[in-house]
């Protein structure tokens, strides 16, 4: 489904990336994890066009999309999640929604896909009219998640769904994610919680300075102790070879 | 009663084509953080565009009104935004208000240098008979650029609410990164604030030139008061900018006729500073950042 090549690249002169390469199945959630600074969301700006990059290649179903703009990308149904909260302040949680769909030719399909998407959140039509920033948190971020379905994306790249979420919310948005998977939609995920992503993805792909260290099914890396040797500020030691 | 009436409709209309100048101030704050200190020479500039075309190419003023709305569109809109603010604002906001500053002076100079520092006629686009409403004797003049100047910001406010291109601009003024992932065309909507900036400026400019005359030093004044207007009204909001307006120009028609016309151009000053102590955000505006 998605594939990334060696990709090198970063901002101006600073790359973070140094050879990322991993593919993901369809129909999947694949999570992204590694220490701060590993390149996670800079390898998701890369993806959706926001990044340079300067080596490798990206291909969507087989077809080549480096470098391709975030334009580009919506229409291939790849939408982006980031992290921090990323609503349009002072408009209605409805027309955020609307936003969603803003590159979609047929908007009568897009309000019904809004009311679709508004049945998978009911919070979000209960204040359809309130501004977003008059949310919370919480339904900020189930706001996004709902926005970035508007155009029934393919692949949805979504970096740090929990930050700022209650561990009941972060369950709710979690299994947002497993619904929209068992549908068919492909999800690569960056997350801190570690643990719990990893509990509800299919993959799990460790990062560590901007290089590609593990990859593997979800449970794998769960049981592996060098995933919890990272996680507790060391570095994966190459496996001795046989 | 009917002449305070009278008073307040003329202040009414006096303060529309404010505001009008005054939205321009915000649209252009939303769109790339910056004041627009030329503003008021971006009101001067189109009366005498009109004045070239019926004094010296012989139109009629129909075609040069419209040729002068397009001209302003693409000079003080689209060729201001690609030679003056694309290259001047990744140097910061203070940079930019600069060269504002600096471009105000070049076009105040430029139009004296071309068109004399004398104030000419120009050209009502209405009937300026009298008329009675309520008892009340005003101008017909004063009351369509009223009725003008609010029907172009009801006409904006729609439009920027209720279209998806309207929405797309508020969602590239308060967020452009995430307006950007959404697929909108960021440099677009900043490009149309822009247009509708000079647009704006346009209107106005053939809405008041009738009244005070063309002169190159027009927009000094105007260009303060419409940046005190958007500041009084809220800066980050259009709604705060017709309120600045049409609050300023009215006080000024009550003080000028009830107290003192003496001290009428300090009126707008003192208002400033009042509303900067009591409520720095403005009448309208809001404290949590940018909308349009």
């Amino acid at each position: 489904m998605l594939e990334l090549q060696d990709i090198h690249g970063g901002y101006g002169k600073i790359t973070i990336l140094n050879g990322v390469s991993f593919k993901i199945p369809k129909g999947t959630i694949t999570t992204v994890i590694g220490p701060n600074g590993a390149g996670k969301s800079t390898v998701f700006k890369a993806i959706f066009g926001l990044l340079n990059i300067d080596k490798g290649r990206i291909l969507l179903d087989g077809k080549d999309v480096t470098r391709h703009t975030p334009r580009q990308m919506i229409d291939h149904g790849v939408t982006y999640v980031p992290q921090g909260r990323n609503v349009v302040p002072q408009l209605s949680v409805y027309h955020n929604l609307e936003l969603g769909g803003v590159t979609a030719r047929d908007q009568a399909k897009v309000r019904e896909r809004i009311e679709k998407v508004m049945d998978k959140f009911p919070i979000l039509r209960e204040f359809r009219n309130r501004k977003a920033i008059e949310l919370s948190g919480g339904q900020q971020k189930q706001l996004e998640v709902a926005r970035s379905l508007l155009l029934d994306p393919k692949l949805i790249l979504i970096d740090e769904p929990s930050i700022g979420l209650s561990p009941k919310l972060v369950q709710e948005v979690f299994a947002t994610l497993q619904r929209l998977r068992d549908q068919g939609v492909t999800i690569l995920m960056v997350e801190q919680n570690a643990k719990s992503a990893l509990a509800i993805s299919d993959y799990g792909l460790v990062l560590e300075l901007g290089q590609t260290r593990m990859h593997d099914k979800a449970e794998k890396l769960l049981a592996d102790p060098r995933v919890g040797q990272l996680f507790l500020g060391g570095h994966i030691e190459e496996a001795p070879s046989a | 009663m009917s002449q305070f009436l009278q008073v307040l409709l003329s202040g009414l209309a006096t303060g529309s084509i404010y505001a009008l100048v005054a939205i321009g101030f915000t649209l252009v704050w939303q769109a790339a953080q910056t004041v627009n200190f030329a503003q008021g020479e971006f009101v001067m500039v189109p009366a005498f565009f009109v004045l070239v075309g019926t004094n010296i190419l012989g139109f009629p003023l129909a075609l040069s009104l419209g040729l002068a709305l397009l001209l302003a569109i693409a000079l003080l809109g689209a060729v201001f935004k690609k030679l003056v603010v694309d290259p001047i604002l990744p140097s910061g906001g203070i940079s930019l208000i600069i060269a504002t500053m600096a471009l105000g002076i070049l076009l105040r100079e430029s139009v004296k240098e071309f068109y004399g520092a004398e104030a000419q006629p120009f050209p009502a686009m209405f009937p300026t008979n009298p008329i009675n409403v309520f008892g009340a004797v005003v101008s017909m003049q004063d009351m369509l650029n009223l009725l003008i100047s609010l029907a172009v910001v009801v006409v904006l406010t729609l439009f920027l609410n209720r279209t998806r291109t309207g929405r797309s601009m508020q969602a590239a003024a308060q967020n452009p990164a995430v307006a950007e992932i959404l697929g909108v065309n960021v440099k677009r909507m900043v490009m149309y604030a822009f247009l509708i900036n000079a647009a704006l400026a346009a209107l106005a400019s053939f809405l008041i030139t009738p009244v005070y005359l063309a002169k190159f030093s027009n927009g000094e004044t105007l260009g303060l008061v419409a940046f005190i207007a958007a500041i009084v009204g809220g800066f980050n909001q259009i709604r705060g900018a017709l309120v600045g307006g049409l609050l300023i120009g009215v006080l000024d028609n009550l003080v000028a006729t009830y107290v003192t016309a003496e001290y009428r151009a300090a009126l707008p000053l003192i208002l400033l500073i009042f509303i900067i102590l009591v409520r720095p955000q403005g009448i309208m505006g809001t404290s949590e950042g940018r909308a349009v």
